[in-house]
C-alpha cells in the first residue's frame, strides 16, 4: 500500500497598493468668538486594495488505493476589499519550476489543483502553476471571514490513478503548495 | 429735575449698574487653531492623529463644553467614498500635547472642561490649550473597501 502525505500548504496574501492620488479634504476653519463657537476639520484617508486568503488546511492522502483517483476539497476564505470584491489567484508547487509535484528524494509524483470561487465545491477551474486565474469574486465581507460567510471558495487537490500507480509503496511523498491572491 | 425724580433716576442707574456691571462681558467661547487631518494610506493597525488647538472660555471658571459631529449619517464619525464608509473615533483632552483623551459621541456634549487659554486665539499665554485626537482603527480600515475617503468634523464649544 502506498502512503502519501502532502505536508503543508503555504499561503500568501498580497497587498497591492493603490496609487495614492491626492484628494482634497475641506480646509479647516476656526470658530468665531461668541456664545458658542463652531470650527470644522477636514479629514482624509485612503485604503489600499487588499486581499487575504485564510482558513487553509494541510492535505494528506494516506494509504491511497492506486485504483481510485484521490481528491481532497477544502473550503477557504478569500477576502477582497475592492469595489467588485474581485481577485485573481496563482498557485505554485514545490517541484522543479514550481511544478505541482510531491517528492521523496528523487522520487516525484504529480498532483493537480483546481479552484472554485464558491464554497462547498468538489471541482473547479484547473490551475496551471504560476499562471493567475483571473476574474474571481468573493462573498466574504470581512478579512478572515470573521463575520458574514464562513468560507468563500474551494480548493481542490487531486491525484490521478496514473499518478498513484507510479508511486513507490510505503513511501511518503511531501510537498508544498503556495497560493498567491491579488486584488482585481 | 425734582429731588424725587433725581432720586428715582439714581435708583434706576444703581439698578442698571447692578444688572450689567461696568466692563462685564457675556460668557463667550472660541475654538481656533484647527488643522485638517490626513490619515494617509491605511495599511494596517490603528492610526491616530493628534493636534493641539486653542479652546478659550471667558467665563469665570474658564469652563466650556465641546460637542462634535461628523459628516456621516446623523452626525456619525464616518468618512465616505461614494457609498462606502470608514469609521473613525474622536477624543478630546482639555490639556494640550496629549495623544489620548475622552471619547466623544456624535452630538453629545462633553461637559466640565476648563481651559488655560488667556486670550481668545491663544495669541498670548499658552499657544494651545486642548488636544483633539482622531483615530481610525485597523479593524475598520481592514474591512473597508479600497479607495479615497473624506469627510468633515464639526466642533462646537459652549461656555460653562
Amino acid at each position: 500500500m502506498q502512503m502519501l502525505q502532502m505536508k503543508r500548504f503555504g499561503a500568501a496574501g498580497v497587498a497591492a497598493l493603490l496609487a495614492c492620488s491626492s484628494f482634497a479634504a475641506q480646509a479647516a476653519t476656526d470658530g468665531n468668538f461668541g456664545a458658542t463657537s463652531q470650527g470644522t476639520v477636514g479629514i482624509s484617508a485612503s485604503v489600499p486594495s487588499r486581499v487575504q486568503i485564510s482558513k487553509l488546511t494541510d492535505v494528506a492522502f494516506t494509504n491511497q488505493d492506486p485504483a481510485s483517483a484521490a481528491s481532497n476539497a477544502q473550503n477557504v476564505c478569500v477576502f477582497s476589499n475592492t469595489a467588485t470584491k474581485g481577485y485573481n489567484i496563482k498557485a505554485t508547487g514545490s517541484g522543479t519550476s514550481s511544478a505541482f509535484t510531491l517528492a521523496n528524494g528523487a522520487l516525484t509524483v504529480p498532483y493537480t489543483v483546481e479552484w472554485a470561487q464558491t464554497t462547498g465545491q468538489t471541482s473547479g477551474t484547473s490551475l496551471t502553476t504560476n499562471v493567475a486565474l483571473t476574474g474571481q469574486t468573493s462573498l466574504a465581507t470581512t478579512p478572515g471571514c470573521s463575520s458574514g460567510v464562513a468560507t468563500s471558495a474551494s480548493l481542490v487537490v487531486k491525484m490521478s490513478t496514473a499518478a498513484l500507480e507510479s508511486m513507490q509503496s510505503n513511501t511518503s511523498y511531501t510537498g508544498t503548495l503556495t497560493l498567491l491572491v491579488g486584488p482585481e | 429735575m425734582s429731588v424725587r425724580n433725581g432720586l428715582a433716576a439714581l435708583c434706576a442707574c444703581a439698578i442698571a449698574l447692578i444688572g450689567t456691571p461696568a466692563g462685564a462681558q457675556s460668557n463667550n467661547v472660541r475654538i481656533t487653531g484647527l488643522a485638517d487631518v490626513a490619515f494617509g494610506s491605511l495599511t494596517g493597525g490603528d492610526v491616530s492623529r493628534a493636534q493641539n488647538v486653542c479652546a478659550f472660555s471667558s467665563t469665570s471658571t474658564k469652563g466650556y463644553r465641546v460637542t462634535a459631529s461628523g459628516s456621516g449619517a446623523s452626525g456619525a464619525f464616518t468618512l465616505a467614498n461614494g457609498g462606502s464608509t470608514l469609521a473613525y473615533e474622536v477624543q478630546w483632552n482639555k490639556l494640550s500635547g496629549q495623544t489620548a483623551g475622552t471619547g466623544l459621541s456624535p452630538n453629545v456634549a462633553l461637559t466640565g472642561q476648563t481651559s488655560t487659554a488667556t486670550q481668545q486665539q491663544c495669541n498670548s499665554g499658552p499657544a494651545t490649550s486642548a488636544s483633539l485626537i482622531l483615530i481610525v482603527r485597523g479593524t475598520s480600515a481592514a474591512a473597508a473597501s479600497g479607495g479615497n475617503y473624506s469627510g468633515t468634523l464639526t466642533l462646537v464649544l459652549g461656555p460653562e
